[in-house]
C-alpha cells in the first residue's frame, strides 16, 4: 500500500505538529494545581461572603489553581490520616482539628519550623497562642491555625423579657436559676425549656466543671484535677434536668437539636460556637430573628478572685503531608492563608479568625455584634481536653457517666469518682 | 368463624397500615418538609397548612451545583454497574444452570460467603490498592466494586431463573446446529429477561444509595450524590434542612420511579426458585 504525500499535506501536518507543541509548551508553562483536603466552610470562608474571594490574589500570583476536596469533619480527619499514610498523596494541604493532633498523628506531616525560619509568616506571634501550641508537638510546629470555634452563652432575649428577666446571666447560679424561671409556657402557646445542651460532647460538662474552677483532663493529662468542682458542675446539670430545665430528651439532644430548639424559640439558653450568631438569626430558619443573642459563659460566683472562666474553643489547623508533593507550594498557600489581610477577609466572610489583631479591626467590629465579646472569650479560652490517642473512648466513657449523674442514676460523687477509675488508665504513659 | 375472619383481616388491616405509615413516615417528612419555609420544617407545634415554597430548591440549585455533578456521577456508576453485573451474573447462571460438577456446586457456598463480608472489612485494605493503581477518584473503581459486591447474588438469581428454561431448548437448538453462544444468545438471554431485570433493579438500588465506598474511594471527579449529601450535615457551620431535605427529595425520585416501573420483575426476582419448576 502507498501513502501519496502532498506539499500541501507535509505542510498541513508540519503546523499541526508545531501547534501541538506550542500548546503543549502553554500546557506545561500553564497553572500548578493546590490540592486541598478540608471542610467546605474552609473553602467558603477563603472563597465567598461580603469580602469575595480572598485568596485569588495568591493564586495569581503563585500561577497556581486550588482543586478542593470537602468533607464533614469526622471523614475529612479520616480521609486526610489515610492519605497521609501512603507511600505518596496528590494532596497537597489538609485540614485537621486541634483535638486529633496526638504524636502518632503529628507524625504523618511536615515539621514547619523550617519554612518558618527562611519564608516566615507575617506576625505568627499575632495568632493565638493558645491555639498554635496545640499545633506544637515534641517541640515541632506541624499545623498552622486557621480557624477557631469558641463557645458562647445564647439566650433568647426575647423569652427573657417576657419572663420579666433585665440582664442575661453573669454568673452560673444566676444562669441556673433564669433556666428555671424560662422553662414555662410562652405567651406564644409554645413550651419553653430553659436550657438545651447536646448530649454526645464532653464540650458541655467541661463548660460547667470549669464555671467552677474544675476541668475533665489537664494540660498534664492529669484526670478531673480538681474533682468537687466537677462533682458541682455534675450537680448543677442533674439539678436543671430534675427541674425540667433541661429537655426530657437529654440524652438523645444533638448540636442540631440545640440550633433548631433556639431557631424555634423553645429553649431560652443553649451553649454553641459564636459563629452560630448568624444561623441562629438567620430569618430564613429561624422563628426568631434578630432575638438570639450570645454573651460569655459565666463563671461561679465562688470562683476564686483571679481566675476566670476558660471557655472550650476548637480550632483548625493547615498542615503539609510528609508524603505530598510540592511542598514549596503548601507552605506558600498556608502563609498567604495566615496573612493579616487574609485572615481579616476571611473573617468578615464568616470564619472565627485566629489573629489577636483581627478583633481590634475597626471594619470588623463594626460588623461583628460579637467580635468584642468573642476576642474577650477567645483570651482565655483552651480545648475540651488535650490530644491523646485514647481521647475519644476517654471521651466516650466521660460522656456516659455524666450521663448517669444528670439523669439521676447516679450521684455527681459517683460519677466523678468511676470517671477518674475509668479515664486514667486511657492517659498517655 | 366469620367473625373471626373478619377480626383477622382487621388486624391484618391495622398491622399493614402501621407498617405503611411507619415506612411512609419519614419519606413524607422529607418531601413536604422540601416545599415548607425554613422556619417551619421543626416548628412545634407541626405545621401541616403551610405556603409551599420552592426557595429550598433554588438554593440546591445555586448554592451545590455539587449535588448535581454528584447526580450524574451516581448515575454513570448505576448505570456502569447495572450492565456489567447483569452481564457477569447471565453468562455466570447460565454455566451453573446448564454445567454440573463438584467445584462448580462447591463454589457456590464461596458465592454465598463472599455477600456475608461486611463490606467495611474490605474497604480500608482496599484503599491503598486502589490508588497504587490509580484508580482513586474514578469511577472504574466504584462500577468494579458494586458489581464485584453484587454479581454473586446475581448469579444465584439468574441459575434459579435459567434452571426453569426446559433443556429441551437448548438440545433441540444444537441438534440444529446452534453453538453454546447462540443458544445462549437467541434462547436462554431472551426467555431470562425478567430474572436480568431483577438483578438489574437490585443493583441500581444499592449502587444509587451507596455511600462507604463513594466516601472511601472518590473525592472530586467521581463523588456521588449520597457523598454530596453527606456533605450538606455539616457539623461545622450547621445544616441548612431545607435545601438537604430538598436534595433528599431529588436523590429519591429517580430511583423510586425506576423501582416503581420494574416492580413485577422484582418480585418475580425475589421469589424465584420458590417452587420447583
Amino acid at each position: 500500500m502507498t501513502i501519496k504525500l502532498t506539499r500541501r499535506d507535509l505542510l498541513a501536518s508540519t503546523m499541526a505538529g508545531a501547534a501541538t507543541m506550542a500548546l503543549g509548551r502553554a500546557a506545561l508553562g500553564q497553572t500548578r494545581t493546590l490540592n486541598a483536603l478540608s471542610h467546605l466552610v474552609h473553602q467558603n470562608v477563603l472563597t465567598k461572603g461580603s469580602a469575595g474571594d480572598v485568596i485569588a490574589p495568591w493564586r495569581k500570583a503563585a500561577g497556581a489553581e486550588i482543586s478542593w476536596t470537602t468533607l464533614d469533619s469526622n471523614p475529612l480527619q479520616d480521609r486526610l490520616f489515610r492519605e497521609a499514610s501512603l507511600g505518596q498523596t496528590t494532596f497537597n494541604v489538609g485540614f485537621v482539628v486541634d483535638n486529633r493532633m496526638t504524636p502518632q498523628i503529628a507524625g504523618l506531616f511536615e515539621p514547619l519550623d523550617g519554612y518558618q525560619s527562611s519564608d516566615p509568616i507575617e506576625d505568627i506571634d499575632d495568632i493565638a497562642p493558645g491555639l498554635r501550641r496545640a499545633m506544637t508537638v515534641g517541640g515541632k510546629v506541624v499545623g498552622i491555625p486557621v480557624r477557631h470555634a469558641t463557645q458562647a452563652l445564647f439566650y433568647n432575649e426575647a423569652l427573657l423579657e417576657e419572663a420579666g428577666i433585665a440582664a442575661p446571666p453573669s454568673t452560673v447560679e444566676d444562669l441556673v436559676e433564669q433556666a428555671k424561671k424560662l422553662t414555662f409556657t410562652s405567651a406564644a402557646g409554645a413550651p419553653v425549656t430553659g436550657m438545651i445542651l447536646a448530649s454526645d460532647l464532653a464540650v458541655f460538662p467541661v463548660m460547667f466543671a470549669r464555671a467552677f474552677g474544675g476541668d475533665f483532663i489537664g494540660a498534664d493529662f492529669k484526670v478531673v484535677p480538681n474533682r468537687e468542682a466537677m462533682e458541682k458542675g455534675l450537680s448543677v446539670l442533674a439539678d436543671l434536668f430534675q427541674a425540667r430545665a433541661l429537655p426530657r430528651s437529654y440524652a438523645n439532644t444533638r448540636n442540631d437539636d440545640m440550633v433548631t430548639w433556639l431557631q424555634q424559640g423553645r429553649a431560652a439558653f443553649g451553649v454553641l460556637p459564636f459563629a452560630r450568631y448568624a444561623q441562629l438569626n438567620n430569618p430564613e430558619q429561624s422563628s426568631v430573628p434578630g432575638k438570639i443573642k450570645a454573651v460569655e459563659f459565666p463563671g461561679s460566683a465562688t470562683l476564686p478572685a483571679g481566675s476566670a472562666m476558660a471557655a472550650v474553643v476548637e480550632s483548625w489547623a493547615m498542615v503539609i503531608p510528609a508524603n505530598s508533593t510540592d511542598k514549596d507550594l503548601s507552605w506558600s498557600f498556608i502563609k498567604a492563608v495566615s496573612s493579616k489581610a487574609v485572615t481579616l477577609g476571611a473573617a468578615r466572610n464568616g470564619n472565627g479568625p485566629v489573629r489577636v489583631s483581627t478583633y481590634a479591626d475597626a471594619g470588623f467590629a463594626a460588623a461583628q455584634p460579637l467580635a468584642k465579646i468573642e476576642s474577650a472569650a477567645l483570651a482565655k479560652a483552651r480545648p475540651a481536653f488535650p490530644a491523646f490517642p485514647e481521647a475519644v473512648r476517654a471521651q466516650a466513657t466521660f460522656l456516659e457517666e455524666v450521663q448517669l449523674a444528670v439523669l439521676g442514676r447516679k450521684t455527681p460523687q459517683e460519677a466523678v469518682a468511676a470517671i477518674v477509675e475509668r479515664v486514667t488508665p486511657l492517659m498517655p504513659a | 368463624m366469620r367473625a373471626d375472619r373478619r377480626l383477622i383481616g382487621i388486624g391484618k388491616a391495622v398491622a399493614v397500615a402501621a407498617i405503611v405509615l411507619w415506612s411512609i413516615f419519614p419519606i413524607a417528612f422529607i418531601v413536604l418538609s422540601s416545599f415548607k419555609p425554613g422556619r417551619d420544617i421543626f416548628a412545634v407545634p407541626p405545621k401541616l397548612l403551610f405556603q409551599p415554597t420552592l426557595v429550598h430548591y433554588a438554593n440546591l440549585w445555586e448554592r451545590w451545583g455539587s449535588f448535581f455533578d454528584g447526580l450524574v456521577n451516581s448515575l454513570i456508576v448505576t448505570a456502569g454497574s447495572a450492565v456489567l453485573a447483569v452481564a457477569i451474573s447471565s453468562l455466570a447462571g447460565f454455566v451453573y444452570s446448564r454445567q454440573k460438577s463438584r467445584l462448580l456446586n462447591g463454589s457456590i457456598f464461596f458465592l454465598i460467603g463472599v455477600r456475608l463480608i461486611p463490606p467495611i472489612v474490605v474497604t480500608l485494605p482496599l484503599f491503598p490498592i486502589v490508588n497504587w493503581l490509580g484508580l482513586n477518584d474514578t469511577h472504574l473503581v466504584l462500577i468494579l466494586l458494586y458489581t464485584s459486591f453484587f454479581v454473586s447474588l446475581g448469579t444465584i438469581l439468574m441459575r434459579t431463573f435459567i434452571d426453569q428454561i426446559p433443556r429441551e431448548l437448548d438440545e433441540a437448538a444444537i441438534i440444529d446446529g446452534a453453538s453454546r453462544l447462540t443458544v445462549l444468545r437467541r434462547i436462554i438471554l431472551p426467555l431470562a429477561a425478567p430474572g436480568m431485570l431483577a438483578v438489574a433493579v437490585f443493583v441500581v438500588v444499592f449502587a444509587w444509595n451507596e455511600f462507604l465506598f463513594a466516601f472511601i474511594f472518590t473525592a472530586t471527579k467521581a463523588k456521588t450524590a449520597p457523598f454530596v449529601l453527606s456533605e450538606m450535615i455539616s457539623s461545622v457551620d450547621g445544616v441548612d434542612w431545607g435545601v438537604l431535605f430538598a436534595a433528599a427529595t431529588v436523590q429519591l425520585l429517580p430511583v423510586l420511579v425506576f423501582v416503581m416501573v420494574m416492580n413485577r420483575f422484582l418480585v418475580a426476582g425475589l421469589t424465584a426458585g420458590a417452587t420447583k419448576g
